[in-house]
């Protein structure tokens, strides 16, 4: 039986921001950025209650909660702060998985006091950096993360499976991470409302209406059955380099120069890893700051500069940048694993 | 300006500066070489790019100081072709072309606009540090190879070097390996920096260091530029700017098994078993009670594997490690002593550690096998 625990720092950009500025504690504060299409990143809790919630328009969330105090993003400080959280938190445990700035699985199977080192862990982040979390514990990531997230902010909440099953049995499917409005929408066109519903919803209605992996997974899913490891490697699912020049360019063999460095560097990284991929992306951004993608799959999987390199100046001509150039990315996802069965593990520095 | 010279020894430092003249690796580059014939007998020679600049110096007979910039392939591919003989250099004063004689050999070569060459800084700094150049060079070599090629993370493009009372210590990693060398130095450091130095920087100061045979190191740091000094030449490089990995937090704080093996006979199994490891194929090395097998298999090319004995205990374990990553990590443990090999599982780090203390640790992420 494994003990997994998930961390989850409580409004993390907003409690960055309140650190520099403690005069704003208590009061509805926003950390969004400023354009005609910004979305809000996060809100304080404060603002929360008015209906403010993550990747809300901030357009929306001003007419919502027109007296919170609007933050721009400071993302290199909160990559930093970020930084030192994880640093600590790597200490907890042996086998780490951090996902983005503000959350991480810990492994702690074996330890013989789970709830008491992530206690401690706990006091150390509030400590060192002044930031509270909460924490899930359970016998998977699962049922830890469901749990982290239950009682926030400051939360602290222990299940096992059969008490996950029962405490969220009312809650929507849409609680479950990897349920997204699509599928939720669809359970429901099926009368399924809840996740006790789920539960009880035989195997095979659910592969007649979603195929056979999807249909399994939910019902595994709903009975909070979750076997997938915490692991510390980087099991990115598309591989990238991009530059910024240091003076924009115009000149199309210039450019095609660039992506074809980019594609060098990104090809000897997918080399060493064992993997190919079939959908190649440019990424152009151009000097007024417009940001444009362009993709294209391949028949078969590769990973050679030079092939991956053609499609890329392939693409950019396509595009014919109207605008001297910012920069420039070349993206490959859509990996096979055919051809070869390893991969090279990588540090996470 | 006038001077003469043998063609061996000015060929020797041509190619050293036309290795960062013509460096293509470092976007726009000056494809120039500056050659300064000084009053006291001596004639410097120096090139730059983007982040480097040398200044090296050659003995000479000078007739008349004054300087020039030529071009650095043409340059090179003159004075390659030349008997070894004593070769004259010689620019009259007003004009743009330089004659150049080698016995019976004459050529005319037209100069590109000296204004053009940027002032190289100089080493001569009030606040440099002495550093023992053997000490200093032979950990670049032990750390470099460590060190990323991708220019799109150019914080791992640097050797990590601090240096501090009796300690030096260079910290390289590519994410794939990382590698940390800490040595002892017997005269105490005075004076103390720790600076990212890109390690195309540290090998071109090995091989200048070699040219040169000087004793010490002169070093001056400042916030974003290194100048190191070697005898009569000078090398000086940008700093990476960012900040480097915090490599203490990768090194995992205790490990399984821990097995000391001798690196000769180890490397002879992972070079020849490796030569089938081929288009990055891992290595894979199975323990098993007291022995481990080394194999290798490419499809397509082949399959190779040999048996040795070893110090394991425990239930059998197969890891798979890259081949070359593995192999520099014990070449840089050094021949003729022992390794000590600490893993703990088929998906976490694996370390190889030198047995004799000498402070070198090598963390290497091994191949998922069978994905």
């Amino acid at each position: 039986m494994r003990t997994i625990a998930h961390m989850d720092l409580d409004a993390f950009f907003v409690s960055v921001e309140l650190l520099r500025r403690p005069q704003l504690r208590g009061k509805a504060v926003v950390v969004a950025g400023s354009g005609p299409r910004a979305v809000v990143t996060t809100a304080s809790y404060e603002a929360r209650l008015f209906g403010v919630g993550s990747a809300m328009p901030a357009a929306q969330a001003r007419r919502l909660c027109p007296d919170a105090i609007f933050i721009e993003p400071d993302i290199a400080t909160y990559r930093k702060v970020s930084g030192a959280v994880m640093g600590i938190v790597a200490g907890a445990a042996e086998t780490v998985e951090v996902l983005g700035l503000d959350e991480a699985y810990l492994d702690l199977t074996g330890l013989l006091s789970p709830k008491a080192e992530m206690r401690r862990l706990i006091g150390s982040i509030a400590e060192q950096t002044g930031l509270s979390a909460s924490v899930g514990i359970g016998p998977n990531k699962l049922v830890a993360k469901v749990a982290s997230d239950a009682e926030k902010p400051r939360g602290f909440v222990v299940l096992s499976q059969v008490e996950a099953c029962q405490r969220f049995a009312m809650q929507p499917p849409r609680l479950l991470p990897g349920i997204g409005p699509k599928t939720a929408a669809a359970l429901e066109q099926m009368g399924i409302a809840t996740l006790g519903d789920l539960a009880a919803t035989p195997t095979e209605l659910l592969i007649g209406r979603f195929g056979a992996r999807t249909g399994s997974w939910l019902t595994k899913r709903a009975g909070f059955d979750d076997e997938s490891p915490v692991s510390s490697e980087r099991i990115a699912v598309s591989e990238s380099r991009e530059t910024t020049f240091a003076s924009d360019i115009s000149d199309p063999v210039e450019l095609e120069a660039a992506l074809m460095r980019l594609a060098v560097a990104l090809a000897g990284a997918l080399g060493r890893q064992g993997r190919r991929g079939a959908t190649i992306a440019i990424k152009v951004r151009l000097d007024d700051f417009s940001t444009f993608t362009r993709s294209r799959t391949i028949s078969a999987a590769i990973n050679e500069s030079d092939r991956i390199g053609a499609v890329a100046v392939d693409l950019l001509r396509e595009f014919g940048p109207t605008r001297p150039v910012r920069l420039l990315g070349v993206r490959v996802s859509g990996f096979s694993a055919a051809g070869t069965d390893w991969q090279q593990l990588a540090l996470l520095v | 300006m006038k001077f003469s010279t043998t063609r061996d020894d000015l060929f020797k430092l041509l190619q050293a500066a036309s290795r960062i003249a013509g460096s293509p690796t470092a976007g726009q580059s000056f494809p120039g070489i500056q050659i300064e014939a000084l009053a006291s007998n001596t004639v410097a020679i120096r090139a730059r790019d983007r982040e480097l600049g040398i200044q090296l110096p050659l003995s000479a007979t000078v007739d008349s100081p004054g300087s020039c910039l030529l071009p650095a392939r043409l340059l090179v591919d003159i004075v390659r072709t030349l008997p070894a003989t004593a070769v004259t250099l010689n620019l009259e004063a007003g004009s743009q072309t330089v004659h150049l004689t080698a016995g019976s050999a004459a050529f005319q070569i037209r100069t590109l606009r000296n204004e053009d060459f940027p002032v190289l800084p100089s080493g001569q700094a009030a606040n440099s540090i002495q550093l023992p150049a053997d000490a200093f060079i032979s950990t670049v070599e032990i750390v470099a190879r460590a060190a990323s090629h991708d220019e799109t993370r150019p914080v791992l493009t640097g050797i990590l070097v601090s240096a501090s009372a009796n300690e030096l210590r260079m910290v390289a990693t590519d994410s794939y390996r990382l590698s940390v060398k800490e040595t002892t130095v017997d005269a105490p450091i005075e004076g103390s920096f720790e600076a990212n130095i890109p390690a195309r920087a540290l090998q071109e100061l090995a091989r200048l260091a070699q040219l040169d045979g000087a004793n010490t190191l002169s070093v001056a740091v400042n916030e974003n530029q290194i100048v190191f000094t070697a005898g009569g030449a000078v090398l000086s490089s940008i700093l990476i700017d960012g900040q480097f990995p915090n490599y203490r937090q990768l090194l995992p704080d205790a490990f399984e098994h821990e097995l000391r093996m001798p690196v000769d006979e180890l490397i002879e199994v992972v070079r020849r078993i490796g030569v089938v490891a081929q288009k990055n194929a891992p290595l894979r090395l199975a323990f098993a009670a007291a022995e481990l097998t080394v194999s290798a298999q490419t499809p397509d090319v082949g399959e190779a594997k040999e048996t040795i004995p070893c110090p394991y205990s425990g239930e059998p374990m197969e890891v798979g490690f890259n081949v070359d990553y593995l192999r520099e990590g014990l070449e840089s443990v050094g021949l003729g002593g022992d390794v000590i090999i600490k893993l703990i599982s088929p998906l976490r780090p694996g370390l190889l550690e030198s047995a004799d203390g000498a402070g070198f640790t090598y963390l290497i992420m091994p191949v998922r096998l069978n994905v």
